[in-house]
Formats: C-alpha cells, sequence, structure tokens
C-alpha cells in the first residue's frame, strides 16, 4: 500500500536531534521531580517503621539520604547515566531499573492494542460515514463518534467488564466469561477496547471530514472512470490522502492513550508503569516514582518520534 | 445636454434601503454568534443539559433528599426503589443524593479549573506571543517540556505533595491543563501583533499593557472561548481519574470518580452503584461537548456568510 522509501542522511540526523532532545527532556523532568520530592519534609522511614534511631540511620545511609540534597542529586545523575534508577524505598534491594523495564513492555504492549483499536475501528467508522454520506449509516457514525469521545475510558471499562464478566457469565451459564487480569492473549482486547475508543471516536471524525474533502477530487473521479472497483478506489486512491490530516493527531492521541493507560491498568490490575506509579506514590516510595516519571517522558518522546518518522511514509511531499 | 446625476441619497431612496425598516439590523459579532448557536440543534441540548446539572449543583448545596454522608439508609447494594429512586451504595447511602453531591463538585473542579488554566495559558500565550525573542523562547521550551510528560502524573504529584482539598484539586488540574491555552493565545497574538490596526495603536503611543489588553485579547476571544469550554469536561474527567485512582477529594465527599471506583467491587452483583454516576458524568461531559462544538461553528469566521 505505501511506496518504498529509503532512509535518507536527513531522515538519521533529524532522528537523532529528536533523540538528543527527548534525553534531555527525560532527564529535565526526572530532575524537577527528584529535586521537589527532597524538598519535602521528614524523611521516608521516620513515622512509618517505627525504626530505632540506630537502624533509621544505617537506612539514611544506605540510600545516601544523609547526604544534602544537592550531593544527592549528583550521585542519581551518575546512576542515570549508568542505566540505574536505584533502589526501592519500600522493597529493600528492589533494584528499580530492571523492574520498570518489565513493567514498560506491559504497558507498551496494552498501548499498542489500543493504538490499532484506534485505528481500526475509527477509520473503518469515518470511512463508512463518508462514502455513505447524509444516510443513515453516516447519521449513526456521526452520533456514535461524538458520544463516544464524551464517554472517558474508565466509564466504557466498566460497560465492557459488566457485558463481558456478568453479562456473558449469564447468558452462557458461565461457560464463557472475561478473566480480568494479565498475562493470557485474551485478556488484552477488553482493557485495549476501553482505552482506545475515546480516541477512535476521534479518528473517526477527522477521517469522515477528510474523505468527505478528498472523494470530490478530480484524481478520484478519474480512478472511478477508468472502471476501477470500489475497493480500488476508496483504498487505494481515496483513503492514502484522507490518511494525511488524520496522521497529525496520532501524536496527541498516542500521549493520551499512555494517560489513560494509568487508570485502565489500575482498574484491570495490570502491572503495568501505570500501576506502578499509583502504587508507589501511594506508597510514598520516591525512588520508583522519579523512575516512571523518567520512563513515560522516554515513552511520550519515542511514541511521538515514531510517529513522525512514519509519517513521510504516508505524505511522501514529507522529508526530513 | 447636461444630465442630472443623482446624488448616493437619492438612489439610496429610490431602492428603499434608506430609512424604516429596510436597514439591515446592525449586530455585533457576538450577537450573531449566539443566534446561531441558538439554532445549532445540539447545542442547545447541550446547554439544557448544563443548565439542569448546574441547577442540580447549587441545589445541592443546600439540599440532598438525604445527606450524601449518612450510612445505614436502608439494606446496603439494594436497587432503586421509591424512597431512593437511584438505590443504595455499598454502605447503605443514598446514590441520588451523592449523584447531587457529585454534581456539585464535578462542575466546580470543571469550571474553577477551565477559568484557572485559560488565565495561566492567556496571560503565558500573549506574553510569549507578543513579546517574542527570548520570553517566547522560555516559554514555549516550558510547553514543549511539559507536553513530554503525560499530565496526569503531573496532576497526581502536585495532589500528594499539596493536599487533596477541592481547590488543591483545582489548582493541579490547572497546572497541566494551559498548554493548549498558550499555544493556542500564543499563535493568536503572533498574527494579529502584525495587524494594521496594532501598528495604528502603537503609533499614537498606546502602552504595550492596552494593546494587548484592549486590541489583541479582544479579538482572540472568540477561539479562547471555545477552547475554554472543551477544558470544562476535560477536567471533570481528570476530576474523576484523580478520584479513581484515590487522590481525588477526600472521602466521604461524594465524587462522581470515587462512586463509581467504590461501587466497582461490587460491579457484579449491584452495577447500579457505577452506572448512575458514570451516567451523570457521561452526559454532563458529552453536553459540554456538543455546546463546544456548537460555539466552534458560531464563532469560527470561516463560516460566516
Amino acid at each position: 500500500m505505501f511506496p518504498r522509501r529509503e532512509v535518507t542522511r536527513g531522515t538519521l540526523v533529524y532522528a537523532f536531534q529528536r533523540l538528543v532532545l527527548i534525553t534531555f527532556t527525560a532527564v529535565v523532568v526526572s530532575s524537577i521531580v527528584f529535586i521537589g520530592v527532597h524538598q519535602l519534609p521528614g524523611n521516608a522511614f521516620a513515622s512509618e517503621h517505627r525504626a530505632t534511631a540506630g537502624t533509621e540511620a544505617a537506612l539514611l545511609h544506605h540510600y545516601h539520604l544523609d547526604l544534602p540534597w544537592p550531593q544527592q542529586y549528583v550521585l542519581w545523575l551518575e546512576g542515570l547515566a549508568h542505566g540505574d534508577l536505584g533502589e526501592s524505598l519500600v522493597n529493600l534491594g528492589t533494584q528499580i531499573t530492571p523492574l520498570l523495564l518489565r513493567e514498560v513492555k506491559v504497558s507498551v504492549t496494552l498501548g499498542l492494542a489500543a493504538v490499532l483499536v484506534t485505528i481500526g475501528v475509527g477509520m473503518s467508522l469515518g470511512v463508512l460515514a463518508a462514502i455513505r454520506q447524509n444516510t443513515w449509516v453516516d447519521y449513526t457514525a456521526s452520533t456514535a463518534a461524538v458520544i463516544g469521545y464524551s464517554v472517558p475510558s474508565f466509564v466504557w471499562a466498566f460497560l465492557l467488564i459488566l457485558l463481558t464478566v456478568s453479562g456473558f457469565y449469564a447468558w452462557t451459564g458461565g461457560a464463557i466469561y472475561e478473566d480480568i487480569g494479565w498475562g493470557k492473549i485474551e485478556q488484552i482486547p477488553v482493557p485495549a477496547l476501553a482505552l482506545g475508543l475515546p480516541y477512535a471516536a476521534i479518528v473517526a471524525r477527522l477521517t469522515r471530514a477528510s474523505m468527505l474533502e478528498v472523494i470530490r477530487q478530480d484524481y478520484v473521479r478519474t480512478a472511478w472512470a477508468k472502471g476501477l472497483s470500489a475497493r480500488v478506489v476508496i483504498l487505494r486512491h481515496a483513503l492514502r490522502n484522507a490518511l494525511i490530516p488524520v496522521a497529525t493527531i496520532l501524536g496527541p492521541l498516542v500521549t493520551g492513550i499512555i494517560t489513560g493507560s494509568v487508570v485502565i491498568e489500575y482498574l484491570f490490575g495490570i502491572p503495568g508503569l501505570g500501576q506502578e506509579f499509583v502504587t508507589s506514590i501511594l506508597s510514598r516510595d520516591y525512588n520508583i516514582v522519579i523512575g516512571v516519571f523518567t520512563f513515560y517522558a522516554a515513552l511520550v518522546g519515542l511514541a511521538n518520534l515514531t510517529v513522525d518518522l512514519l509519517y513521510p511514509l504516508l505524505d511522501p511531499r514529507i522529508r526530513y | 445636454m447636461a444630465t442630472v446625476v443623482p446624488t448616493t441619497l437619492e438612489v439610496a431612496e429610490e431602492l428603499q434601503i434608506v430609512g424604516g425598516d429596510q436597514l439591515p439590523e446592525q449586530v455585533t459579532l457576538w450577537q450573531d454568534a449566539w443566534r446561531r448557536l441558538t439554532r445549532n440543534r445540539m447545542a442547545v441540548i447541550g446547554m439544557v443539559i448544563i443548565g439542569f446539572f448546574l441547577v442540580t449543583a447549587v441545589v445541592s448545596f443546600v439540599w440532598t433528599p438525604y445527606d450524601t454522608w449518612r450510612q445505614a439508609l436502608g439494606i446496603t447494594y439494594s436497587g432503586p426503589s421509591l424512597a431512593h429512586p437511584l438505590g443504595l451504595d455499598d454502605y447503605g447511602r443514598d446514590i441520588l443524593s451523592r449523584v447531587m453531591g457529585g454534581a456539585g463538585i464535578a462542575l466546580s473542579v470543571g469550571v474553577g479549573a477551565s477559568l484557572v488554566a485559560s488565565a495561566i495559558g492567556i496571560i503565558l500565550g500573549l506574553l510569549a506571543g507578543f513579546y517574542r525573542g527570548k520570553v517566547d523562547v522560555l516559554i514555549s521550551l516550558l510547553i514543549n517540556i511539559s507536553y513530554g510528560v503525560p499530565d496526569l502524573l503531573i496532576a497526581l504529584i502536585l495532589v500528594v505533595l499539596i493536599g487533596r482539598g477541592i481547590q488543591n484539586i483545582i489548582l493541579a488540574i490547572s497546572i497541566t491543563a494551559w498548554l493548549g491555552m498558550a499555544r493556542l493565545v500564543r499563535g493568536q497574538t503572533l498574527a494579529l501583533r502584525e495587524r494594521e490596526f496594532v501598528e495604528a495603536a502603537r503609533s499614537i503611543g498606546t502602552k504595550n499593557l492596552k494593546i494587548l489588553s484592549r486590541h489583541i485579547l479582544p479579538n482572540a476571544l472568540g477561539p479562547i472561548v471555545v477552547q475554554a469550554t472543551y477544558l470544562v469536561p476535560a477536567a471533570i474527567i481528570f476530576e474523576a481519574f484523580l478520584s479513581l485512582l484515590g487522590l481525588g477529594v477526600p472521602p466521604p465527599a461524594p465524587s462522581w470518580g470515587r462512586m463509581a471506583v467504590e461501587g466497582y467491587k461490587a460491579i457484579q452483583i449491584a452495577p447500579h452503584i457505577v452506572l448512575a454516576p458514570c451516567v451523570a458524568l457521561s452526559l454532563t461531559v458529552l453536553a459540554f461537548n456538543w455546546l463546544g462544538d456548537g460555539l466552534r461553528d458560531a464563532i469560527d469566521p470561516r463560516m460566516r456568510r
């Protein structure tokens, strides 16, 4: 479907510049959080663990918390340069980097599935609405789109859980029902749908609008006149150009899906970065909180970079 | 032979476009926009729904059928009945009263955060667009860095740092929500500052502050109003996110997000506990989105005849 494009020198330079910027953002963001957190009064072990003065001092020393914060910051930066985000404050001995690397895989899997839902459902609805403009198909799809993006992901989650857990269980007498959790392939679609549907609605609206513009253009009329089949005209000729404006929102959309995944992971008990962030912030495990910020900043940056690098595939006029 | 050239006034009288009812009615931009807004069916439905929830919210501050916090009013998890039209929750609290109270919280947070975020965004956007140079570089850098992190994380950590009171929630949401508004106002200001009327104002010695407030801001107000409208539902959803994660307005305040996640535990035996706040929240968000779409179409100059 897409023309072959070779990777030019310009693309490589562009990607490199962006990677530098992403690293910079990740370091700045986590530094702000690091410094902010270290201004908080008290320390992580003061009250909760009821430690004796000796153990408390030993713990503080273990985490370098007995040093002034600028010195701690330098130590932390050194660790960061080696990819070491330190140790959990709550679970002594748990290294943060491998923990978060494991969790980021889960989050990325869920996120990619949600992006698939968004693009698949959104584009199909948008194309359908456009080629059947001003018919009941169009009205239904357009109304569904407005309602779709007004219903937040967590409400979709509750509705889908009601349908697939209680609903399927009751209707099939317990033969089929969704097992909420993570680890099996069949547990991916429901949270992915909940996460992706609000954004699918936005994609549907945009696809419809840009398809309507494109299918009135001369080259599409020519394609019809040549006697090409509807499938080829719509999918090959019209949709490819109609996708260009749609692709511009992929960046914000990916950021939105990453944000939404915090809530969805929490509700479905999915062991990803979002769930980790919520648990560690509630248990005041600031070392993990800072680490999650670093990971998320890198994730958002890389996701946006991927979108931007895919963009020239869609629109050959764009070169970096 | 001399011809009598009719004056403009005479031509006008001939064509009957002067005087009386023939003169086209004078309407300002905003009257015109309002007229088009009220002709938009979805926008009107949206305004009616918003009005309904606004009245509910105001009423809930002084009266609800039962106290929103009072427990053990009847059998826990019991479904809708005459005494409790939306049923009771896991502590035996009246869900209708709590949904009403939730409207108060949602709209306070939504409208409050929209106003505060708009104020921050407008001021920073005006400064960046008008002074350009170093100010712009600094503000744009701040915006770009903030876009690099999911806003929910920033809001969550702010809430942990500054506390969970309703003002703090509004503040935390505002601090993450002003980016879009600042970008929009910056772009508008960059375009407007080059226009002739701004140059004219500057040539007669008008002070920068007055140029910003009297000449640039009013001309950018249309898109600002649309953006501020869309900020309300976004903030309402955000507050629900915070409450879901246990970091919203502290219990027993009846936040819709909190109610939904409390009901989630019992979703199989008593789905009404989850559904009531979810329906109220989705309806409110839908209404604001309809109003925002209507406003956008009514104000957008490209749509003008």
